[in-house]
């Protein structure tokens, strides 16, 4: 590896401070990060290790109208097993619980994970790409089994992350401290398309970090669920996946939020399947119609279309399964 | 082949092990480079404290086993991708290739050496031995410590839940079977065969 | 079978102790006093001539000791290519991970920096990924005399068989099936990567180093360095797997030598897991179609294979595709050429001829069988093997029931279905069968048995342990041709200081090389006691025997296995998940049920894997593997892995140790094609090429 300096803020504005430092770059649970260190494709002087930072760490729930704040540096493990969590926001702790292995989730921590750079095999292998800074996207014309379907251009990449399409969902907000203080941001528009800027995937400065996340109030009679299809039984990211929000009425749907992972850059939400669903009971066939509505405006690249009727799939049986579920 | 067969040729040690009681201070004196950050990390590991100077680059793994020659950790991948590498860190499984030892500052760890107490092996190493769970033997400590951190939060877990608790840790040789069998054996919850093969 | 005292008993390692205490000393455990660290640099490109390579950035770098490229050091890898010269650093360099140069420095860090400041000016040449775009004319040359690999004979021919008369054959045929199947490079993957230290005292050089054969090593390290024999010493005490790719000498271990020579200390040189990936070997992609004759009551008239082997570069491995002998057919033709590609390098990989072989004619078995509306149970059991070759006798042979108590024990009759995709809703299952054998012929191989005056038998063999328990299976031999107790054995192993020769841990030979070798230095002991009686004080009484039992004359000397696999697939997910396993293999009498229970587990495991995952994938447009590692390689986890049920049909054999036969490879061979099989007795559909991904079962579904 490179040769770099681990420093240690005391606290999240000395973290921000010191991420203001020549080549800093802030790391988390370290698992992903390390790994980018050791191929060359971040070559830091100084890692700002937030974990050393007092209480970034905590779940805290403070009132309805704040909801819960869960710190940037909560574990994905802490994530999924927090009765909390599990039970008023059970499609983040099933996102979080599907990321990895256990050792990863051990360490992972939420703001790392919204925050993972792409998995896309170019750009992991060094190839000079949007994201490494190039001016191509090499999946256009190459292997893209596991690219976007929605949202691609100029860069083809799917975003990583398990919980993004959950905190989406969710109507967080993410707080982002920088040199200037603290900005909330909707979850919504935290994650920014290639077409923003094709070397990102998010609003983050280089200087700010995510702090913690705000998910608002859990309505009653909310249920939710995150639904991940892997490519096998563990460790890989999302082929596909969805995040899915009900806020029901006995058997009538009043609400609805229903996010994608794995098929766009960003967390790909389906406001046209959350108006279809909005008011009704959902029916096997509303259930198969959200399906269809949800792929509207699919566009594949030469090897990833059978990602369409696998999406419908997943849309379809996860909407209804949640939607019936005792 | 006469020449092998004496006996003071087969109570001499091979190199290979002459080679694992070299001294270790060799190492942790090894050249500074220059401009290369370094910090003084304080960690307790297997119950022992040691003061130790590292780079701020080393990985857990590599301090543990190029400088506290605790070498039944293995790096199998470096990059968090097969477990060979798992210890405990405050109790918890981690890939110690994806951890700086910097960040080990101030905390606890149980590598496979610190598994055997006052001489007795842990039960999931003599139910490892029992039901053949080493094959190449590569992966074996860290599906132990995987197997260790399942154990100290549920004690008796059924199959599926030890192979979702294990599944970070890879096994080229393929024997799974025998990994979950050795732990459900360890925990006294292998008589409920059927549910293992359910 | 009768039932011995000592074989035969489910016994626990010898050294299982050592194996979970973190004891067991892997050679990347190992450290020398002054030792430096080895990196390598290789090459970003598939195929290119070097023009220029400046080391002057590299060689200013404090603490770096010594660089190695093919400007300065001219070794030959002579196992690197059983055809052509490849030298340690080639140019120019012909896939994209082959070695440019090598770096010796004061720790391994070092060792990295300095190889990023090598800089290299390439001049890129055109490449070729397919074996069969590597035929066309006007494919880049490989290597000089064209793309077909030379045979044995140094001819560009390919590797063919025949028997019978394949036009008459398929003229006879009531129906002509025909089909095409593909299988793609699939890396050995092995949990410990390559590592190994050298150590030069004076003229004499020591390797630790992980490797399946002490005694190959050994021979091929002096051969390529040019030193007498005994001025070598190889050790492997304990290693991590190989399944293949860690036999003979390697490139690191030459690499290491030479820079410990030029260092004037010793050196460790290390591979990353993405190195190993690429660099080393995994198993050959293939392109298979067949033509197959049969009689509308099911009997074969004829089979023909037209096959690709994409090599590599360099031609390490046979690149066979066998899987047709295990049918008994009068009309046979294969014809397999192996290619020489811009890709990775491809050799042995578990069973390395068969899996991919076997997937391909066993799918099309299948095909045939549904169609002539046999069940393939039948159809195979009319069809097995009887003879070698349709020729020789087998020494012992249980594969017919391998079959039926295969079948029985995994219900084959209620959990197939004659009408395969029949089943009612988007989740459907479906269960397939295939079948296997493998050659199990004795060998030459070496034991010393010393026996000393406290009643401890030291036995002296050279093997290593890949992970199969060879050490435990020579002290079993040994105890059992001894009578004495299994405590009485002390194995020494895995040091060419210490042990005499024994092959290589491939072929699955060790226990039918080897353990022959400590039954006769058993019984040479046994009867020096007789004579001489016990040891007193410090006397020793030493057996030692070489022996190269004959080719059996008349016979030939087979493992057989079938597999069973029942799966559940989700039509709308494309998902495949294995719900029942059932092995059965006849592999004569098993030494050690308990040990050998792991390898048909474990090569069951590896078969589903290369069934539903593997596949080194590369981006046509440069050459370039996408997919290196355990992440990329979707390799077996926990979750992905079912219970697998083994049955044992032991033969009488009258050869070998105690009637011991093959094992190891055999268990991998028919777990592909049985998945395969049952994949698409759920759905009605077959998907070809392997690995049955996702979108390939969402793609024949669509």
């Amino acid at each position: 590896m490179k040769a770099f300096a681990n420093v240690n803020p005391r606290d999240l504005k000395d973290a921000v401070r010191k991420l203001g430092q020549p080549n800093a770059v802030p790391v988390g649970g370290g698992s992903d990060l390390l790994g980018m260190v050791k191929e060359h494709l971040v070559e830091p002087d100084v890692l700002v290790h937030l974990k050393a930072v007092k209480g970034a760490d905590v779940i805290s729930w403070h009132s309805p109208a704040r909801g819960l704040f869960i710190g940037g540096l909560v574990t994905l493990a802490e994530l999924s097993s927090v009765a909390l969590v599990r039970k008023n926001y059970a499609v983040l702790a099933e996102a979080a619980e599907s990321v990895g292995t256990p050792q990863i989730r051990n360490v992972g921590t939420l703001a790392g994970n919204i925050c993972q750079r792409p998995w896309c095999w170019y750009y992991r292998n060094g190839f000079p790409c949007f994201k490494a800074g190039g001016k191509q996207c090499f999946s256009i014309t190459g292997e893209n089994q596991f690219h976007a379907i929605f949202g691609g251009g100029p860069s083809f990449i799917v975003h990583p992350s398990d919980t993004a399409p959950a905190l989406v969902a969710l109507d967080a907000q993410i707080s982002i401290t920088g040199p200037s203080g603290t900005r909330q941001v909707p979850a919504a528009k935290f994650f920014a398309l290639p077409r923003v800027d094709p070397a990102r995937e998010n609003v983050l400065a280089k200087d700010e970090i995510v702090a913690a996340v705000r998910l608002p109030d859990a309505k009653p009679n909310t249920r939710s669920t995150y639904h991940k299809i892997l490519d096998r039984e563990a460790w890989t990211h999302a082929v596909v996946s969805v995040a899915v929000v009900l806020e029901m009425n006995q058997q009538v749907c009043n609400r609805a939020s229903v996010v994608l992972g794995g098929v766009a850059p960003v967390p790909w939400p389906l406001p046209k399947v959350e108006a279809l669903l909005a008011g009704q009971r959902i029916t096997p066939e509303l259930a198969a119609r959200a399906g269809e509505v949800a792929l509207e405006g699919a566009n594949p690249l030469a090897k990833n279309a059978y990602k369409v009727p696998l999406t419908k799939a997943v849309v379809r049986r996860t909407i209804l399964e949640l939607a019936t579920k005792a | 082949m006469g020449k092998i067969s004496r006996r003071r040729f087969v109570e001499g040690t091979g190199a290979g092990l002459v080679a694992t009681t070299v001294p270790l201070k060799g190492q942790t004196a090894a050249r500074k480079a220059a401009g290369v950050p370094r910090t003084t990390i304080k960690v307790t590991v297997n119950g022992t404290k040691h003061t130790v100077e590292v780079e701020d680059r080393w990985t857990l793994a590599e301090v543990l086993r190029d400088h506290l020659g605790l070498t039944g950790s293995k790096i199998g991948c470096d990059r968090g991708e097969c477990g060979a590498c798992t210890v405990l860190l405050d109790g918890k499984n981690v890939y110690s290739c994806s951890q700086l030892a910097v960040w080990a500052d101030g905390r606890t760890i149980q590598t496979v050496e610190g598994l055997a107490q006052n001489g007795k092996l842990d039960p999931l190493q003599e139910a490892f031995i029992q039901h053949d769970g080493p094959q190449c033997g590569f992966c074996t400590s860290g599906q132990l410590m995987s197997a260790k951190a399942l154990l100290n939060r549920n004690p008796h877990p059924n199959a599926d839940e030890v192979r979702h608790a294990m599944t970070g840790n890879i096994c080229r040789c393929g024997n799974y079977n025998h990994y979950v069998e050795s732990v459900l054996a360890a925990a006294g919850t292998l008589s409920a065969d059927a549910r293992r093969k359910a | 079978m009768n039932s011995l005292n000592t074989v035969g008993h489910p016994t626990s390692r010898i050294d299982a102790q050592k194996r979970v205490t973190g004891t067991a000393t892997y050679t990347g455990d190992l450290r020398l006093p002054g030792m430096l660290y080895a990196r390598v640099l290789r090459s970003p490109h598939p195929h290119a001539r070097i023009r220029r390579i400046d080391l002057s950035k590299a060689q200013s770098l404090p603490g770096v000791k010594t660089i190695l490229t093919h400007e300065n050091c001219d070794v030959i890898w002579g196992s690197g290519d059983m055809r052509n010269k490849r030298y340690l650093f080639n140019n120019p360099v012909r896939f994209a991970g082959d070695a440019v140069a090598a770096v010796a420095a004061v720790d391994r860090h070092t060792a990295e920096e300095a190889m990023r400041l090598i800089d290299v000016d390439y001049e890129k040449l055109p490449f070729v990924l397919d074996p069969e775009d590597a035929l066309k004319s006007g494919a880049p040359e490989i290597q000089p005399g064209g793309n077909l690999s030379a045979n044995a004979r140094g001819a560009h021919e390919p590797e063919s068989y025949r028997r019978g008369n394949i036009d008459q054959g398929l003229a006879a045929a009531d129906r002509v099936f025909e089909d095409h199947y593909s299988s793609p490079h699939i890396n050995n993957a092995q949990l410990e990567p390559r590592v190994a230290i050298a150590q030069w005292e004076g003229d004499r050089l020591t390797v630790f180093t992980p490797t399946q054969g002490i005694s190959n090593c050994h021979t091929e390290i002096a051969r390529d360095l040019k030193l007498a024999p005994e001025k070598v010493r190889v050790v492997c005490q304990f290693m991590g797997g190989g399944f293949g790719n860690k036999n003979q000498n390697h490139d690191f271990e030459l690499m290491a030598a030479m820079l410990a020579k030029n260092a004037g200390a010793p050196v460790k040189i290390e591979f990353t897991r993405k190195e190993d990936f690429l660099s080393v070997h995994g198993r050959w992609p293939t392109k298979q179609y067949y033509k197959v004759g049969v009689k509308n009551d099911g009997t074969l008239t004829a089979m023909q294979l037209r096959g690709y082997s994409g090599m590599g570069p360099y031609r390490k491995g046979s690149g066979g595709i066998e899987g047709m002998a295990i049918y008994q057919c009068p009309n046979v033709e294969r014809v397999v050429s192996p290619v020489y590609t811009n890709k990775a390098v491809s050799a042995n990989l578990r069973g390395p001829d068969y899996p991919q072989g076997v997937f391909g004619i066993e799918s099309l078995m299948d095909d045939i069988a549904y169609t002539l509306k046999m069940d393939p149970l039948e159809f195979r059991l009319k069809n097995m093997t009887r003879k070698f070759q349709d020729q020789l006798e087998y020494t012992s042979i249980g594969l017919e029931e391998c079959l039926r108590k295969g079948a029985e024990a995994f219900d084959w009759k209620s959990r197939w279905h004659a009408q395969p995709g029949a089943g009612a809703g988007p989740i459907k299952r479906g269960a397939g069968m295939a079948m296997g054998s493998f050659f199990s012929n004795m060998g030459r191989s070496s034991a010393v048995i010393d026996l000393d005056s406290g009643g401890m038998y030291h036995v002296h063999v050279g093997v290593t342990d890949i992970g199969t328990a060879a050490k435990t299976t020579m002290a079993l031999i040994a105890a059992e041709e001894l009578g004495v107790p299994l405590e009485k054995i002390d194995v020494i192993w895995g040091d060419t200081g210490r042990c005499p020769y024994s092959v290589g841990e491939s072929g699955s030979r060790t226990t039918t090389h080897t353990g022959w070798a400590v039954v006769q230095a058993a019984q040479d002991l046994k009867k020096q006691i007789a004579e001489k009686g016990l040891p007193k004080g410090n006397d020793i009484l030493t057996a030692s025997v070489n022996t190269n039992p004959e080719t059996i004359a008349g016979k030939a000397r087979y493992s057989f296995v079938a597999h069973f696999a029942e799966v559940e697939v989700d039509t709308e997910l494309g998902h495949v998940k294995v719900i029942k396993y059932v092995a059965a293999h006849d592999s004569g009498r098993v030494v050690n049920p308990l040990t050998a229970e792991s390898q048909v587990k474990g090569g069951a495991t590896m078969g589903i894997g290369m069934a539903l995952h593997e596949e080194l994938l590369y981006d046509r447009a440069s050459g370039i593997a996408l997919n290196a590692g355990y992440y990329g390689a979707r390799i077996m986890t926990h979750l992905d892995t079912p219970e697998v049920e083994v049955h044992w049909i032991q033969t009488e054999d009258p050869y070998g140790p105690f009637g011991a036969k093959t094992l190891g490879e055999p268990t991998i061979i028919p777990s592909p094609a049985a998945v395969a099989n049952a994949i698409y007795n759920a759905i009605g559909k077959r998907v070809k090429d392997l690995p049955i991904t996702r979108d390939k079962i969402l793609g024949v579904l669509a």
